[in-house]
Formats: C-alpha cells, sequence, structure tokens
C-alpha cells in the first residue's frame, strides 16, 4: 500500500504544471471592479470620515476635498451598485434550473450547507492539534462567508447611500428619522466591510502561510494541483469522477501577466494597510453614529 | 398703566404660554377650516426628539422640578437661569455640540435656535415648533424640506445609550445589532485567521517526510487516494519529447525513492516507533 501512496506522491510532484481551473475569466473581472471601486471608496468615505483630524482633511485633499470627495464617493456608488445588479442577473443565469436544489445545494455553489458548519468544527480542533484539518470540497466556508459578506453588504451600503444622497425624497416616502438610522447603518456597515477586508481578507489573501506572498488564485484563475490537493482534496477527487482531469487543466500564467498582478495586488494591499492603520490611529475621533 | 403697556414685550410672541399647542392648532383649524393649507399638520410623524418628560428616569419629576426642568413649552426656555447672559451654550449642551451640523457644516447654534429669547421647542410661536420647523428652520439649508424631513433628530442621543432606547429604540436596536455583528465577525475572525497562519507555520516549518506520509496528528490528509489523480488511461497530447523526458523522470525519481526507503528503514528511529 505505501508503494501506491508513493507512487501517486510522485505522480503529483512530476505534475507541478498542472493546474486548475478555479476562477472564470468573469469571476475574475468582478473581483477587479470590486477591488478599485472598494478601495476608491474606502478612501472618499474615510476622507469623510474622518473629516474632524488632519489627517483625514489631507485624505480628503488628495480627492479633491470634502465635497468633491463625496461627489467622487457617490458615483462610485452607483457604479458598484450597478455591478451588483449585473452580477446577480450573472448569477441567476448560472444557476441550473433542471436540477435546482442540487446545482444551489451542491459543493460548486456558494451557498453555505452543513458540511460547512463541519469544517469548521474540525477546522476549530485541528487549530489546537485534536485532529486532522477538514478535506475541503470548491470553497471552503470562509470563502463562501467571503462573499456573502459583501453580498449582503453592499445592498445594505447601496439602500442606505441612497437615502442619505436623496434625503429630501426619503423624507417623502419614509419619516425623516429615517436618515438617523441610515447614517448609523451605512458607517458602521462600512467600518465592518473595511476592517474584515483590510485585516482578515488581506491576511487570509497574502500573510498566512500557504499564501505568502500572494494567493494568485483570484488573478491567473487557476490553481497548481498540488495545492488543491494539499487543501481542497474533495474537490480534486470529485473532478477526477466525473472526468479526467485533463479538462480542466489551464494554463499557468505568463510572466509579464504576474509581474502586473503581483504590483497591482500590492498596491492594493498598501492603499488597504494605509488606511486601517490610519484608521485606528484616529479611530478616536469619529463615532458609530 | 400706559407705561406699562409701552415697556411690556409684544404680548402674542414672548409672554403667551399655551397649555397644548395641540388645542390652539385644533381651534384654528376649526374656526377657519383652512388652517391645513398654511400651516402642515405633524400628524404622526413626530419627531423622536428629547423633550424631557416626567416619566424621565426611574421616578418622575416632582412638581417643583418640573416646573424647573421642562421647560419645552416656555416662550423664553432659559428664564430665570442666574447669570444667564455670561453663560454660552455650550457649557450646559454639551452633547449638542458634537453632532454633524455643528462638527461637519459648523453651523452656530443660532443659526437654528435664533436669538434671544430661545423659546421652547413646543412653545406655540417657536420657529423650532414642529409644526413648522421645516418651514422655518430646515429649510434655509435644506430647500424644499417637509413636515416629514424635519423629523430627522439632529441632536441625536448616543445610540447605544439608555436615553436612546427610551426616545429613538429604533435608533437604539440598530447601533446594537450593527455593533454586534461588527464586533462579533471580528471576534470570530481575527483569532480564527490568526490561529490559521500559526498552524499553517507548524505545519510549514516541519515539512512531510518525501514518502508522501504525514507523521504527526494533524498534519494533513492522511489519505490521499491514489485513483484520484493518476491519470494514465486518458489521452497524452504532449509532444513526444516531453512525453519522454518525464517518463524518464519517474523512473528515475522511483529509483531515488527506493534508495531512500532502504536507508530510512536502517536509521530512522522514529518511523520505526511509528511501525510499532
Amino acid at each position: 500500500m505505501n508503494d501506491v501512496m508513493t507512487n501517486a506522491m510522485t505522480m503529483t510532484q512530476e505534475m507541478t504544471n498542472a493546474r486548475i481551473k478555479r476562477f472564470s475569466p468573469v469571476d475574475r473581472l468582478y473581483h477587479l471592479f470590486l477591488m478599485l471601486t472598494f478601495l476608491i471608496q474606502s478612501a472618499t468615505g474615510f476622507s469623510r470620515l474622518f473629516f474632524t483630524t488632519f489627517w483625514g482633511k489631507q485624505l480628503g485633499n488628495v480627492f479633491g476635498g470634502y465635497d468633491t470627495s463625496l461627489t467622487i464617493h457617490k458615483w462610485v456608488g452607483v457604479f458598484m451598485m450597478i455591478g451588483f445588479v449585473i452580477h446577480t442577473i450573472h448569477l441567476l443565469t448560472r444557476v441550473q434550473w433542471r436540477n435546482f436544489p442540487q446545482s444551489v445545494f451542491g459543493p460548486d455553489s456558494l451557498v453555505p450547507n452543513f458540511n460547512d458548519a463541519r469544517h469548521l468544527w474540525q477546522r476549530l480542533r485541528w487549530f489546537f492539534g485534536l485532529g486532522s484539518p477538514p478535506k475541503f470540497d470548491r470553497w471552503t466556508y470562509w470563502e463562501k462567508f467571503d462573499y456573502w459578506a459583501v453580498y449582503w453588504g453592499l445592498p445594505l451600503l447601496a439602500v442606505t447611500g441612497l437615502m442619505l444622497m436623496y434625503p429630501l425624497l426619503t423624507s417623502h416616502l419614509l419619516p425623516g428619522w429615517s436618515l438617523n438610522i441610515a447614517l448609523l447603518l451605512h458607517r458602521a456597515e462600512a467600518v465592518l466591510a473595511t476592517s474584515y477586508i483590510f485585516i482578515i481578507h488581506f491576511f487570509i489573501g497574502h500573510l498566512r502561510p500557504t499564501s505568502f506572498p500572494m494567493n494568485e488564485a483570484m488573478f491567473a484563475g487557476s490553481i497548481p494541483l498540488e495545492e488543491a490537493l494539499e487543501e481542497r482534496p474533495d474537490w480534486v477527487a470529485r473532478l477526477s469522477q466525473e472526468g479526467p482531469l485533463e479538462l480542466v487543466n489551464s494554463k499557468p500564467p505568463a510572466l509579464w501577466y504576474r509581474v502586473v498582478y503581483f504590483v497591482f495586488g500590492y498596491a492594493a494591499l498598501a492603499c488597504g494597510v494605509y488606511l486601517l492603520i490610519n484608521g485606528i490611529i484616529h479611530s478616536g475621533a469619529v463615532r458609530l453614529h | 398703566m400706559m407705561l406699562q403697556v409701552l415697556i411690556s414685550p409684544n404680548f402674542a410672541v414672548a409672554q403667551e404660554e399655551v397649555a397644548s399647542a395641540l388645542r390652539r392648532y385644533k381651534d384654528r383649524e376649526v374656526s377657519t377650516g383652512y388652517y391645513e393649507e398654511y400651516e402642515v399638520l405633524p400628524g404622526r410623524q413626530r419627531s423622536p426628539n428629547l423633550v424631557p418628560s416626567l416619566r424621565r428616569g426611574v421616578l418622575p419629576l416632582s412638581r417643583t422640578a418640573a416646573r424647573v426642568r421642562i421647560r419645552t413649552r416656555l416662550a423664553d426656555s432659559h428664564q430665570g437661569i442666574k447669570f444667564y447672559s455670561v453663560l454660552r451654550c455650550e457649557y450646559c449642551h454639551v452633547e449638542q455640540t458634537k453632532d454633524i451640523h455643528t462638527v461637519r457644516a459648523n453651523l452656530t447654534c443660532r443659526q437654528c435656535h435664533g436669538r434671544e429669547p430661545i423659546s421652547g421647542i413646543q412653545f406655540a410661536f417657536s420657529p423650532m415648533n414642529p409644526i413648522r420647523r421645516h418651514s422655518y428652520v430646515c429649510a434655509k439649508c435644506h430647500e424644499g424640506a417637509s413636515v416629514s424631513f424635519a423629523t430627522y433628530v439632529v441632536h441625536e442621543p448616543a445610540a447605544g445609550s439608555l436615553t436612546a432606547k427610551n426616545d429613538f429604540p429604533i435608533l437604539y436596536y440598530s447601533y446594537w445589532f450593527i455593533f454586534l455583528l461588527l464586533a462579533g465577525t471580528l471576534a470570530f475572525f481575527i483569532p480564527h485567521t490568526f490561529l490559521v497562519g500559526v498552524r499553517e507555520l507548524i505545519r510549514k516549518v516541519k515539512k512531510p517526510k518525501k514518502d508522501g506520509e504525514r507523521h504527526d496528528i494533524g498534519d494533513g490528509d492522511q489519505e490521499v487516494k491514489p485513483a484520484d489523480i493518476i491519470r494514465g488511461d486518458e489521452p497524452d497530447d504532449r509532444r513526444q519529447d516531453e512525453q519522454d523526458a518525464k517518463q524518464e523522470d519517474i523512473e528515475r525519481s522511483d529509483a531515488r525513492d527506493e534508495r531512500r526507503d532502504d536507508e530510512r528503514d536502517d536509521d530512522d528511529p522514529r518511523d520505526d516507533k511509528r511501525t510499532d
């Protein structure tokens, strides 16, 4: 039995250029779009949130001042809403309606299921050396959390943002004190989103040992088979049962492309960390409401 | 008597106190029939503003205390305060200087509350009275402000406080909902992510043995199914020379592994222990 295992591992070591497709070009485009808009929104939003501090004023000056940064914030917000609507329509077209429950609750879907709770429990045990790490399928529970956090956070920010953009219209439809609530929710949800992305998402994407210096999956679109076998053996097993692995092989990214996305990724990381650190430093000057 | 008439201030504006603004409003409406066209009825859209009430706190205010503390219906809400002329608003109204209108828009108190005497917000003729606040105060900057718009609470209470729970419960519950969500998410995911980092670092430092076995509990998947990844039966579309190179590599590494197996049988005590 040992021989077989040895053989298998040798095979995997040899197949270093075998890769599995993980994200389609459209998925990557959504992520890129979200990266750019999210960073602009956080920078312009922070410049207004921290306006009472010197740093906030300086940050606002980058975007042309207190008022202009609001204009940018509104426009980029509208683009994000359009992106959200397009993404939702795209999602609906991707659901295989013919085998409806399976396609939505199956392993290729980002909808959380019971396995995620099991994986979380296994992983918490693994942290303290009480068991083996869970064998993830295509999406891990924290990736699903990432996705749904954005997916529900975006409409909340959009609705409250629209309310604040058109206060008079809002006060026709709702009582005026709903603007108090809208401002509170917009601010607190933005703080939640930025702190989650700039601390946890960045750590998972860049700093955790298996990703360091950068998890390239979202830019390259594919990951090495080895990596998938290490963390997501159930996915590889499922793929090989469904058909030959060759079908999902994809080319490694070209060198120039890797250089581009490393530079871009690190620039985005630097922006986020800059905002995070300064936000923490000046957090005494702001309140959630 | 003439003198008294001359020096006393305007009767209607400054001195009259109305027990109920609502009663006065209804009287006027009934008598004219078209009052509503000129002044908009606040109706149900009342602002959850912080009007001190007798029921505030654990014990209700005494009659005397109420006369001193509750000044929302007075024509001059500061009447009787000692040395009033040398005080500044923010000496007493500390919390009211921290809201967006003051901090962001740099408004001063007087730009909304007007000159002395500053009447209570429920005084019948106060510009701040909810029946006309939108047009007399808000619309100075927010053109087209409606009654509903004027129910926006400018001096909002601290959202998590018990004051807010009393006066503006929706704000209070929204605050605690979003705050617990924020704190809970970070409180779970920050330690979680940190532990992931530590655990993966340990795994990376202690590399698995070359034979593919993990020797420590919790160091990865011990049951990789070879059937899942061997792909021998599929058509090979690589160039001929690539295939050859690959084949040689596999053979070479097989030989290498056999050699290593032999070595390990001799001198690796840990492995022996494990097979025991």
